[in-house]
């Protein structure tokens, strides 16, 4: 932040050309560079009236829980980077219930909710709601990335209004349609925002597989879309749909979902069972080597070998038996003659 | 008799028309049925205690269970409910829905009833109702659905092209991220021309200079990177590169080092047998005569000592081959025995090796075949030089004798 007290859209230090906003009517821009050159106070560049065209007043609180990691608090400031229409706080006591989270909300004039909770240190849930009456819903975070990974080569105008896309799939399930006005009225950015910027130059993707909503944000580089992602990353695991805020009667349960306790339990059994099979195996090996064997006293191959011929007397030698005479057979011919003669 | 059965506190005994009368309900009584068929009917009481008449009882028949309707559930769920006594279903009710035909005869067991989901779709539908604004326009949501954009790849390949995101694997890492990486671009193919028609812009001018998500330095990180990565990738391909030309160069070497050490080989034996007395002809030359006649000319001028127009007469057969193969004869010649400082003491030892190292013998000298002709004609004018070098180097004292009279 500058030093000098800057009058709202006036110039900076520098001196330079600011940014140049685009306007729905742009014959403005050119009486007011020229004015610049003139004055010392200059009226802002932008007309005044576009700024009362901020209807959309969504603003989403973004906070979390004690004992978040330090993924997840850079996703949280990532989430905060890209969109300008968020407002953080600081972390919620655990021992306080989740419908204080209203009140907070109401404190800072937001309207939506986005709250991360930290189980365990491993598991991240994050609850997405609209705040005073509207419906809330659940998730489980899984595959973080965040914007700092140095594979997410993308970048784009801080603040700048995403595209949101979505997979068919979302206006199958009434479920699923209520997620994605969710999503759409939490994530999209309000046009003419102050904070933000006139662009769209990035794009948000929702897509279910597996019974999962995987978010991804990619770069628009060309207009013939070729992209690069941006990040943040992150898939949700819908645990459950409540009508309230934080509260309230269940309006849908994923049948699919697996508490992450569950998961790893399954996985601890799996291994155990393993084991105490093998156990189970080397006991009963055991037992079998301290049975009482019965004692086979007929050998049932002893007759194998046995071939009918009558016996012959034991006839023990007493003489040397004669040595054998060996002839030198002296008519071989001589090598070289052989190979001549071959 | 006491039961002794895992869901003991469910049981009962209920009552079943065994006579073809009909039994009333109020008439509770339990049948014991023994082997031979015979049967006693008693009384039972109808309290904590009940028992169980079942085939592994040596029994006939088996005693009607009561099924678990609705209401026993909710003993089950409610954990701890462990006493029979506080069990709801009394034994009233039990005939009470015995009579109304909600029990059947035979060995019923208890159920657990599936966990019920929630899945209130009509509270989902209405409240997405109540919580749509519908007054936004797109261009406040900016919002699209759409399948992904066609997969060129793919289709050129010729495999199906899988638009739905049912189809895709999630544990293909790849195909995943292609396929949202395609939602992304059929989102922005779509909505390019709607947002042009609304008048915003997606490109930003060259000059407009506005914070970014990522800062300079991260950027500078990322491309640093990138470049590594690039590096090391090409000196991988180097690296792949020069190790295959090495095998191959040595496959190539090794061949050559065989193919002479047969040759060697070969003719080593031929002379052998020669010497021996074996064979009197000198066919095995033959082959070296037709070469040797190229290069012997060319090998004869060029260990003259010092003759450098022999050494330029002595090329002209194959004079432009002989150019070809690098360094000239010559200038090897003269490399060996001047190069590197000169000639070294301890060159010429009789070791092992160099008794063994026949690779200065020369078939055309020893027997002097070919030489004599050749050098004689065509090197005649230069004299008494060529004879000297040419023919068939004499012993030690005639060369003595030759030296004290030249």
């Amino acid at each position: 932040m500058s030093a000098l007290k800057r009058k709202r859209g006036g110039k900076g230090p520098g001196g330079k050309a600011k940014k140049v906003k685009l306007v729905e009517n742009g014959n403005k821009p050119q009486t007011t560079e020229m004015e610049q050159n003139k004055e010392i106070t200059v009226p802002p560049p932008v007309d005044i009236t576009t700024w009362t065209n901020w209807r959309n007043k969504e603003r989403v609180l973004v906070f979390s829980s004690r004992g978040i990691n330090f993924r997840t608090r850079h996703l949280m400031q990532d989430l905060r980077t890209m969109m300008p229409h968020t407002k953080a706080d600081t972390k919620m006591d655990r021992k306080d219930k989740l419908f204080v989270i209203n009140e907070v909300c109401e404190i800072k004039n937001c309207n939506k909710c986005l709250f991360f909770e930290a189980k365990k240190k491993q598991d991240l849930y994050m609850w997405v709601a609209n705040v005073p009456h509207g419906p809330s819903a659940k998730f489980l975070v899984q595959n973080v990335h965040t914007l700092a990974e140095l594979k997410m080569t993308g970048n784009c105008l801080k603040g700048s209004r995403p595209l949101l896309s979505f997979d068919p799939q979302f206006d199958t399930e009434p479920h699923y349609a209520l997620l994605k006005e969710l999503f759409i009225q939490t994530f999209s950015t309000p046009q003419y925002h102050p904070r933000s910027q006139p662009f769209v130059d990035h794009v948000f993707t929702f897509t279910i597989t597996d019974n999962r909503i995987w978010f991804r944000n990619y770069q628009i580089i060309e207009e013939d879309a070729s992209m690069v992602e941006i990040g943040p990353r992150f898939v949700l695991n819908l645990i459950k749909i409540f009508q309230g805020s934080f509260g309230g009667p269940t309006l849908f349960e994923n049948p699919h979902f697996e508490s992450p306790n569950t998961h790893r339990r399954v996985i601890r059994m799996a291994t155990a069972s393993r084991l105490r099979e093998k156990q189970m195996v080397k006991e009963l090996q055991k037992l079998k080597r301290t049975e009482n064997k019965e004692a086979v006293t007929r050998d049932v191959t002893d007759d194998v070998f046995a071939t009918p011929a009558e016996e012959r007397p034991v006839h023990i030698e007493l003489e040397a038996p004669a040595a054998k005479v060996v002839k030198k057979n002296k008519h071989k011919a001589f090598k070289r003659q052989r190979k001549q003669n071959r | 008799m006491r039961a002794v059965d895992s869901c003991k506190r469910k049981l009962r005994i209920g009552t079943f028309d065994y006579f073809g009368a009909g039994v009333s309900p109020e008439d509770i009584f339990g049948v014991l049925f023994t082997d031979d068929n015979s049967f006693s009917c008693e009384p039972l009481h109808v309290s904590t205690d009940f028992m169980v008449f079942g085939p592994q009882n040596h029994c006939l028949y088996p005693i009607i269970l009561v099924n678990n309707t609705m209401d026993i559930i909710e003993d089950d769920e409610q954990l701890g409910e462990t006493s029979e006594q506080d069990s709801e279903l009394s034994d009233g009710e039990l005939q009470d829905a015995f009579a109304k035909g909600l029990l059947k005869p035979g060995l019923n067991f208890t159920t657990q009833e599936p966990k019920k989901i929630v899945n209130n779709v009509e509270g989902l539908k209405q409240c997405l109702a109540d919580f749509r604004k519908n007054t936004l326009p797109w261009i406040e949501r900016l919002d699209m659905v759409n399948l992904p954009a066609d997969d060129i790849v793919a289709k050129s390949e010729g495999r199906l092209d899988n638009k739905a995101s049912e189809d895709i694997n999630p544990d293909d890492d790849f195909q995943r991220e292609m396929f949202f990486y395609r939602q992304a671009q059929e989102a922005v193919l779509e909505a390019m021309p709607r947002l042009l028609k609304l008048k915003i812009a997606t490109k930003r001018p060259e000059d407009y200079f506005a914070e970014m998500a990522k800062s300079d330095q991260q950027m500078q990180k990322i491309r640093k990177k990138l470049i590594t990565k690039q590096i090391m990738m090409e000196k991988s391909e180097k690296a792949k590169k020069l190790r295959e030309q090495r095998k191959y160069g040595k496959k190539v070497q090794v061949e050559v080092i065989q193919k002479r050490q047969r040759e060697k080989k070969a003719m080593m034996s031929s002379v052998k047998r020669y010497q021996k007395g074996m064979t009197d002809k000198l066919d095995f030359l033959e082959g070296d005569q037709k070469t040797a006649k190229g290069g012997a000319p060319a090998k004869g001028g060029a260990p003259a000592k010092g003759g450098a127009g022999k050494g330029s007469g002595g090329q002209t057969p194959d004079k432009k081959a002989m150019n070809k193969k690098g360094p000239n004869a010559k200038r090897k010649y003269k490399d060996q025995r001047f190069g590197f400082g000169g000639k070294k003491s301890g060159t010429k030892w009789n070791t092992k090796d160099s008794h063994n190292d026949v690779s200065g013998f020369r078939a055309k000298v020893a027997h002097g075949k070919g030489g004599k002709g050749g050098k004689g004609g065509k090197a005649g004018p230069g004299g008494r030089g060529p004879a000297k070098g040419g023919a068939k180097r004499l012993g030690k004292n005639a060369r003595k004798k030759m030296k004290g009279r030249s």
